[in-house]
C-alpha cells in the first residue's frame, strides 16, 4: 500500500505529475527543434549556479535559475554569431558550466553544506518537495502551456522546417531563443525531481515514446506530457515499493516505456 | 497611349556570397520586374538561379547592392516582404516519419500573414482545402506529408505557396518531380493566376515546360545575367548559341 495520506507522499506525487507534464511538453519542442543538448547543458548551468549560490551564501535554487536563464539567453545569439546550430553551442557550454561549478565548489566555505545541496541537484530529492516547490512548478507549467498555446502556429511551422518558416515571414530566431529560455527554466525546476544527471531522460523519453505512436505533432504534444506524468507517478510509486531512489525509478520506467513503444509502434508495421 | 507599369521588384547591382566562400554566387545583378509579369530564369546548374530567388525573398543576405520589393527595402523589411511572397524551394523532400499532415503544411503558408497569437480560422482551413482541390490533392489532406510521393509533396509545397495568396510567386524548379499530366495541370494553374495579375518568377533548367504567358526569359550563367530577353529573342539565343546545351542539360 502506498501511504497516500502522508502529506510528504502527496506532495511528491503532485510534484512528480507536474514535472512530468512540464518536461513531457517541453520535450516535444526539444526533439523537433533539435535542442537535445539543452537538457545536460542547462542542468549543469543550474549546477554551476547553485554552487555559486552556496559559495556566496545565497539561495542555491534561485541562483541555479538565474544562472541557467543567463546561459539559456546567450546560447541562441552566440549560435547565430558563430553560424553554428544551437545544439553545438550547448555542447561547448556544457563543459564550461562544469568547469565553473568546480571553481565555485573550490571557493565554497563549507564542504558539508555543499555535499547535501549537490546531492539534491545531481540526483534529485522529490520527497523534500514543499508546497512552494509545487506552486512554482504549477505556475511554470501554466505559463509554459499558455506561451506554447498562443505561439503554437509559429513553433509548429519552425518545427516543420525553419527555412520555410522564415520564408513565410516568421521571426525564427526569436522563437528558437524563446524555446531555449523556457527549456532552461524547466530543466532547473525539474532538478529537484530527478536531478541534473537524469533530467535528460525526463525531457526526451516521453516525447520519443509519443512519436512512436502518432503521425501528428498536434496530438504528440498532448500525449507526451501525459506519458511524462504517468511515468513520473509510476516511478515514484515503484520507488516507494522498492525503497529505491525516485529519480532512478522514474528513468527506469520512462526508458522501459520507450523500449516497449518501439516494439509496439504502428509505424514499424508494414502491410 | 503608354501603359503605366508598376515596378514590384527592383534589384540594383546585387552580389551574394555564400558563407565561407570568396566567389560570389551571383554578381552585379540588375533586374526590374513589373506587376503581373511571368519570367523564366534559366541557366545551367550552378548559374546562380536559386541564389537569385533566395536573395529576392531575403533568405540569403546580399553583400552589395540594393533590393526593393513592393517598394520596400528588403534589408529593412525582410519579414514583412516574405509574408507577401509565395516560395516553393527546389527539391524539398520530407522524411517519412515527419509528424505533419499535408493540410498542416499547406496551412503553414498562411501563418506569416496571420500575425502573432492569431489562430487560423475555418475560412483559412477552407482556403487551404480549395487550393489543395485546385491541385488535385484534397484527398491527401490528412495523410502524413512524409508518406507522399515526391510529386505529391511538390504539389503540397506549391499549394502552401498559393494558399498564402502571394503577390509574388517564386518557384524553384517546380516541375522537377511532376509527371507530364501533373506538370500540365500546374502550368495551367500558374497561367491562370498570372492572367489574374500574379507576378511569377520560375527558375528552371528545362525550358520545355515554358508557359505561353511568358514574355520574358532571363538567362544566367556563372552568377551573372547574360541575357534578359523576350521569348523570341531567347529562342534565337538558344538556336544560335551554345547556351542551349547548358540550359537543357
Amino acid at each position: 500500500m502506498i501511504p497516500l495520506d502522508f502529506p510528504i507522499i502527496q506532495r511528491a506525487l503532485i510534484g512528480s505529475i507536474l514535472a512530468g507534464l512540464l518536461t513531457g511538453l517541453v520535450g516535444v519542442f526539444i526533439i523537433r527543434m533539435k535542442l537535445t543538448s539543452s537538457s545536460f547543458c542547462l542542468s549543469h548551468a543550474a549546477f554551476a549556479g547553485a554552487a555559486l549560490g552556496i559559495t556566496l551564501s545565497l539561495n542555491p535554487l534561485s541562483m541555479a535559475l538565474i544562472f541557467s536563464a543567463i546561459i539559456a539567453s546567450i546560447i541562441g545569439p552566440v549560435a547565430d554569431k558563430a553560424k553554428l546550430h544551437a545544439d553545438i553551442i550547448m555542447s561547448i557550454t556544457f563543459p564550461l558550466n562544469m568547469a565553473l561549478a568546480f571553481i565555485f565548489i573550490t571557493l565554497a566555505p563549507s564542504v558539508s553544506q555543499l555535499t547535501g545541496e549537490f546531492t539534491t541537484i545531481l540526483w534529485g530529492s522529490v520527497l523534500s518537495m514543499d508546497i512552494n516547490d509545487i506552486a512554482i512548478l504549477a505556475i511554470i507549467l501554466l505559463v509554459t502551456t499558455i506561451v506554447f498555446y498562443l505561439l503554437w502556429k509559429e513553433f509548429f511551422s519552425i518545427m516543420f522546417n525553419k527555412m520555410m518558416a522564415e520564408a513565410d515571414g516568421i521571426n525564427t530566431k526569436f522563437f528558437v531563443y524563446l524555446a531555449i529560455f523556457i527549456i532552461g527554466i524547466v530543466v532547473t525546476l525539474s532538478l529537484k525531481l530527478v536531478g541534473g544527471l537524469l533530467v535528460f531522460a525526463l525531457l526526451v523519453n516521453p516525447a520519443s515514446t509519443a512519436f512512436q505512436f502518432l503521425h501528428e505533432l498536434k496530438k504528440i504534444v498532448i500525449l507526451s506530457p501525459l506519458i511524462g506524468a504517468a511515468t513520473c507517478a509510476a516511478g515514484l510509486i515503484l520507488s516507494l515499493f522498492l525503497n529505491w531512489p525516485v529519480g532512478a525509478c522514474i528513468v527506469m520506467i520512462s526508458t522501459l516505456c520507450f523500449a516497449i513503444s518501439v516494439f509496439l509502434s504502428p509505424k514499424r508495421k508494414r502491410g | 497611349m503608354s501603359i503605366h507599369k508598376e515596378v514590384i521588384l527592383k534589384i540594383e547591382n546585387v552580389s551574394t556570397v555564400y558563407e565561407g566562400e570568396r566567389k560570389p554566387a551571383i554578381k552585379d545583378i540588375n533586374l526590374t520586374v513589373n506587376v503581373g509579369e511571368l519570367i523564366y530564369i534559366v541557366g545551367p546548374n550552378g548559374a546562380g538561379k536559386t541564389t537569385l530567388l533566395e536573395t529576392i525573398n531575403g533568405l540569403l543576405p546580399y553583400i552589395k547592392g540594393r533590393v526593393f520589393v513592393f517598394g520596400m527595402d528588403l534589408q529593412k523589411n525582410g519579414r514583412k516582404i516574405r509574408s507577401r511572397i509565395g516560395y516553393v524551394p527546389q527539391d524539398f523532400m520530407v522524411e517519412p516519419d515527419e509528424p505533419f499532415t499535408a493540410l498542416d503544411v499547406v496551412l503553414m503558408g498562411l501563418y506569416g500573414k496571420l500575425g502573432l497569437i492569431a489562430k487560423p480560422t475555418n475560412n483559412d482551413v477552407d482556403k487551404a482545402y480549395r487550393v489543395m482541390k485546385l491541385l488535385g490533392i484534397e484527398d491527401l489532406a490528412k495523410r502524413p506529408i512524409g508518406k507522399l510521393s515526391g510529386g505529391q509533396q511538390q504539389k503540397v509545397m506549391i499549394a502552401r505557396a498559393l494558399a498564402k495568396e502571394p503577390e509574388i510567386l517564386l518557384l524553384d524548379e517546380p516541375f522537377s518531380n511532376l509527371d507530364p499530366k501533373s506538370r500540365e495541370m500546374v502550368i495551367s494553374i500558374i497561367k491562370n493566376l498570372n492572367d489574374h495579375g500574379l507576378t511569377t518568377l520560375i527558375v528552371t533548367h528545362d525550358i520545355k515546360s515554358i508557359i505561353e504567358n511568358c514574355r520574358r526569359i532571363v538567362i544566367m550563367m556563372d552568377g551573372r545575367i547574360i541575357a534578359d530577353a523576350s521569348m523570341n529573342e531567347a529562342k534565337r539565343i538558344f538556336e544560335y548559341s551554345t547556351f542551349h546545351t547548358h540550359v537543357y542539360l
